[in-house]
């Protein structure tokens, strides 16, 4: 009934002689609609864009009227107007849209469904009806109809290639990851843009389908939003090396070297030095300037590639006060961390002119690092009395005193640093659980950790546990950590068997049992790491650590999810 | 030691218990608070239930403390809290006194538990216990159970428990209408495919007919005194398959025969556990079963918003069970979705007990009800601590909400049937 008034009603209107509705076109009505619809009168600007419907502000005035209508809940009292408009302009796509749109939020399904295939008889070969429905209904969460509006846009049209990002889309929502993959593929050579879109869909997929999705976007002819999106799915993942693996073998246009940077960005934010390096690298190549140079140089040094660092920062050039104050400092650290502490020394003498006094105190600090690396503790000394009184108390002198084991001047020169890192930090804890002023032993394990020689660090502070009571433990359990950091598991459980059986009493007793536990746990021993988590828990109630022994029990226990993918549920 | 070998070692400690010591409750008390002074509300409910396990007679003290439980003073429970991480308070007999003294004179009651109960999870052979909150509560709280499903329930298994979960099942055979969405996701085929069989090794035409059958064997369990728990789409599809006994509702997707046009008429209500005089969904195309679910979150077009639902605060002595159903250190919950969420009021049958409901709306969250000699209680909603869970979503870890009260609801439920009957007062 509700359909015979309105086709009756647009009738009327159609039948209406031309001239008396040119009578009233009403201008200003659709900019008077705009601005109550800025100031949420929406009722006002419902009846303002109603007004423009017949001027030539038609089509916005539909969106307009569709948008004020959603705020009164009104949505069914476009219907009519829709009608009228599609029976004037049958070939306009905006009504027809719209009108699918408003089918759909009002769920009159079979309405959407006539809606749809009227627009497909008004517009024979256009994908605009297809696209249209088949977002909506993915919108909807109705991906299987998705595809099936798709399926018929195949046979309609002969060809779904305007399609590809709904069919990527529904089936991806199918759990049809590779079929998936193939759509956004050609979706992406016509949009390369749609690369984050294409990621977010395809990041669900399971692993072991990620590997044939992986081929899809690796395929030739190499295509720059395909590897984008490949890239963005990896770091999704959480496979960053991977990620870099989708990029590095773009041809190097303008495009390359923009997902190069953005890349070696992300990295560098994460901290990912090595891949930062390499994709900064990898752009300079194709675009070299002195900026991308330093920041390839720059990533190349935390990473722990002087070498690079120096062959991308060129001692060439220095002689201005701008270069000092950028490049210098990056080869005089790189310098110092290649083991190459007199060329750096040089170097700072060489420049000393364009250095401020700060500026040359802190290069010089990186001086005496380098000599403290390469065991020549006199003349980092030196370094350090060239960097100024301040140099005194300054953090490469608290290093310094460490390693020439004067530990009263290490802990009064390092607690005040404002270093936050984990190496102070743990250096600092040992320290101040020792009672003693002096600890040659102690030094020399510092130094032979601070020349990466950590097989020999390991043994030194291994061995100066016989001799420092008080600090045993701690001692013992640095050494355990070098251990594990070396991959050392068997040394560091003979440890952490040392610090439960004579130490269990002190603070690295939990702390050792857990770490043993943990790594039990990881070599597929979960009932003796069970075993050792209850006894942890049960020894030392008060221990901090006891509540991530728990977590880990249950994990052994397999009483909480460990990871993966949840199973089909609601 | 695993908990089996725990178990096994605790019986032999209440065996010796008892007979040095006739009188049970001269040993020394164990008071695990379940207020906010309990580190882990959760593993509380499995430290009960294995001291129950082992044979060790616990009280559980309703509205005291939260819904505290009162546990003999062992050894091996004492370890059992530990290493849990469960809060535990020593109880001297004239502090207990105390508190009974101030149980008796308030409203709070004790309630005496004396069995762990059977539990039966139904749920298919390959789904992992991450799949459903109450496997997940039961897993993390350390409470055995055992796996169910359409073969067990037709062989007449269900004789062997005391309290049968169910969780996403519907029975009214139609896969919760994911065939919209997912008739072509690989698990939806295999879980298709797995039903068929086994409606075809039983004798049905199709899945539905199977699944009404399983529907009127669960009934048969609750009739015979079962306890019965429901979560999520099962609450809903349970009752409608059971009223709809001799007519097809199930659409041609599923059955190859359309839903029968007159099927509302047609439905035998008196059969239902729960629910009365509901309108059923006629459209395949409509992710909806029918007006039970005041949220119908599947459909976007009726989908209402969550909001937070209040528990009912009952007379702990008058309505013990309704009591020992809403134990909580809180009585306002956040709402979370299922595939059945809420339950309309108009559906509702008039001897339902209602446990839950939502301020202002029209439907209700947590029901319950004495069916024959047994009882059911339907709980909406997926996952208390993932109120919009979809499917795909990483599993909850418990450990992370340990502290939980939506999951202290499921877990009240398992604790009940262990509860001591006592003659009721009204």
């Amino acid at each position: 009934m509700a359909a015979r008034v309105r086709n009756l009603l647009a009738a009327l209107l159609l039948a209406a002689p031309a001239g008396a509705r040119a009578q009233q076109p009403d201008t200003s009505a659709f900019s008077r609609a705009l601005m109550a619809e800025g100031n949420n009168q929406y009722r006002e600007a419902a009846q303002l864009y109603r007004a423009s419907l017949h001027t030539v502000d038609r089509v916005s005035a539909v969106l307009g009227l569709e948008r004020a209508y959603a705020q009164l809940g009104m949505t069914d009292s476009l219907i009519a107007p829709l009608d009228s408009l599609i029976a004037q302009f049958p070939a306009q796509p905006v009504f027809r849209d719209v009108q699918l749109r408003a089918y759909t939020m009002l769920a009159r399904d079979d309405m959407a469904r006539r809606s749809f295939e009227a627009w497909t008889r008004a517009m024979p070969g256009s994908p605009d009806p297809y696209r249209s429905y088949a977002r909506l209904l993915l919108q909807a969460n109705r991906a299987a109809q998705a595809d099936s509006i798709i399926a018929l846009a195949g046979r309609a049209l002969g060809t779904t290639s305007s399609l590809q990002m709904e069919l990527a889309q529904s089936r991806a929502a199918l759990g049809q990851w590779e079929s998936s993959a193939v759509a956004w593929r050609g979706a992406l050579s016509a949009m390369p843009d749609l690369d984050q879109a294409a990621a977010y869909s395809l990041a669900p997929a399971p692993e072991p389908v990620r590997e044939a999705l992986q081929a899809v976007f690796l395929s030739l002819p190499v295509d720059l939003g395909a590897r984008r999106a490949l890239a963005e799915l990896e770091m999704n993942w959480g496979a960053p090396s991977d990620a870099w693996a989708a990029l590095r073998d773009l041809p190097p246009d303008s495009g390359s070297v923009s997902a190069w940077l953005d890349f070696g960005r992300e990295a560098a934010t994460g901290e990912r030095w090595a891949l930062a390096r390499d994709a900064f690298v990898t752009a300079l190549r194709a675009r070299p300037t002195p900026e991308l140079a330093l920041q390839a140089a720059t990533a190349a040094l935390n990473a722990g590639d002087p070498q690079t660092a120096l062959a991308l920062a060129p001692a060439a050039g220095l002689d201005s006060a701008h270069t000092a104050a950028t490049v210098l400092p990056l080869r005089v650290r790189a310098l110092a961390a290649y083991g190459k502490p007199a060329e750096a020394e040089a170097l700072v003498q060489g420049f000393a002119h364009l250095l401020l006094p700060v500026q040359r105190a802190a290069l010089e600090q990186s001086v005496a690092f380098g000599w403290v690396r390469t065991g020549n503790l006199p003349k980092a000394r030196a370094a350090l009395g060239r960097a100024g009184p301040d140099a005194d108390s300054s953090d490469a002198a608290g290093w310094l005193a460490l390693y020439e084991g004067n530990l009263a001047g290490a802990r009064a020169m390092l607690r005040n640093s404002n270093d936050a890192s984990s190496a102070l930090a743990a250096a600092l804890g040992l320290i101040t659980r020792m009672h003693e002023d002096t600890a040659a032993d102690v030094g020399q394990a510092f130094l032979a950790l601070a020349r990466l020689d950590s097989a020999s660090a390991a043994a030194a502070f291994a061995q100066a546990a016989d001799h420092h009571a008080d600090a045993a433990s701690a001692l013992l359990s640095m050494a355990a950590q070098i251990h594990v950091a070396r991959h050392g598991d068997a040394a560091a459980v003979a440890i952490w068997q040392r610090i439960l059986q004579d130490y269990p009493e002190s603070p690295e007793a939990p702390g050792a049992e857990l770490a043993w536990a943990r790594q039990l746990r990881r070599a597929g021993s979960a009932a003796v790491a069970m075993q050792r988590l209850e006894h942890m828990i049960l020894t030392y109630p008060e221990s901090a650590l006891v509540p991530q022994a728990r977590r880990e029990l249950e994990l052994a226990r397999q009483a909480i999810p460990g990871g993966g993918q949840g199973g089909p549920t609601r | 030691m695993k908990r089996r070998d725990w178990l096994r070692q605790m019986a032999v400690v209440a065996v010796g218990a008892r007979f040095v010591r006739p009188a049970h409750w001269d040993v020394p008390q164990l008071l695990v608070p379940m207020d906010d002074a309990q580190a882990d509300h959760l593993k509380a409910y499995g430290l009960t239930f294995a001291a129950l396990k082992a044979g060790l007679k616990s009280e559980w003290l309703l509205n005291y403390r939260g819904g505290a439980f009162l546990l003999p003073d062992v050894a091996e429970l004492r370890k059992e809290a530990a290493l849990d991480g469960v809060s535990v308070e020593s109880i001297s007999d004239a502090a207990l006194a105390s508190v009974r003294g101030l149980i008796q004179n308030s409203n709070m009651d004790t309630v005496p538990l004396e069995k762990a109960p059977r539990v039966a999870v139904y749920t298919p052979p390959s789904a992992a216990p991450w799949d459903d909150a109450v496997t997940l509560a039961l897993k993390y709280a350390g409470i055995p159970y055992t796996a169910v499903y359409d073969d067990e329930v037709e062989r007449g298994d269900l004789t062997k428990y005391d309290w049968l979960h169910l969780h996403h099942e519907d029975f009214t055979g139609q896969f919760n209408k994911f065939y919209l969405a997912y008739r072509d996701a690989p698990w939806f085929i295999e879980m298709v495919q797995a039903n068929l069989a086994s409606a075809r090794k039983y004798g049905f035409a199709n899945i539905p007919a199977l699944k009404k059958d399983v529907a009127g064997r669960i009934r048969q369990f609750v009739v015979n005194g079962g306890f019965l728990f429901a979560m999520c789409g099962a609450t809903e599809t349970l009752d409608l398959a059971l009223a709809a006994e001799h007519v097809d509702i199930a659409g041609a997707f599923s059955d190859g025969t359309p839903m029968d046009p007159d099927a509302d008429a047609k439905m035998d209500w008196s059969r239902a556990l729960a629910f009365r005089d509901a309108h059923l969904e006629t459209s395949p195309y409509v992710n909806s079963m029918s007006d039970i679910d005041g949220h119908q979150v599947n459909d976007p077009s009726r989908r209402q918003p969550l909001g937070t639902f209040t528990l009912f605060n009952f007379s702990a002595k008058f309505d013990p069970v309704a009591s020992m159903l809403v134990q909580n250190h809180r009585s306002v919950i956040n709402d979370f979705y299922g595939v059945t969420t809420s339950f309309t009021k108009p559906t509702l049958k008039p001897s339902d007990v209602v446990l839950a409901f939502e301020e202002g709306t029209p439907w209700v969250k947590y029901l319950h009800g004495d069916y024959g000699k047994g009882t059911w209680t339907y709980y909406g909603g997926h996952d208390p601590e993932d109120p919009e869970h979809a499917i795909g979503n990483p599993p909850t870890d418990l450990s992370l909400h340990k502290n939980s009260p939506g999951y202290r609801l499921i877990l009240n439920n398992v604790l009940f049937p262990a509860a001591k009957k006592k003659p009721l007062k009204t």
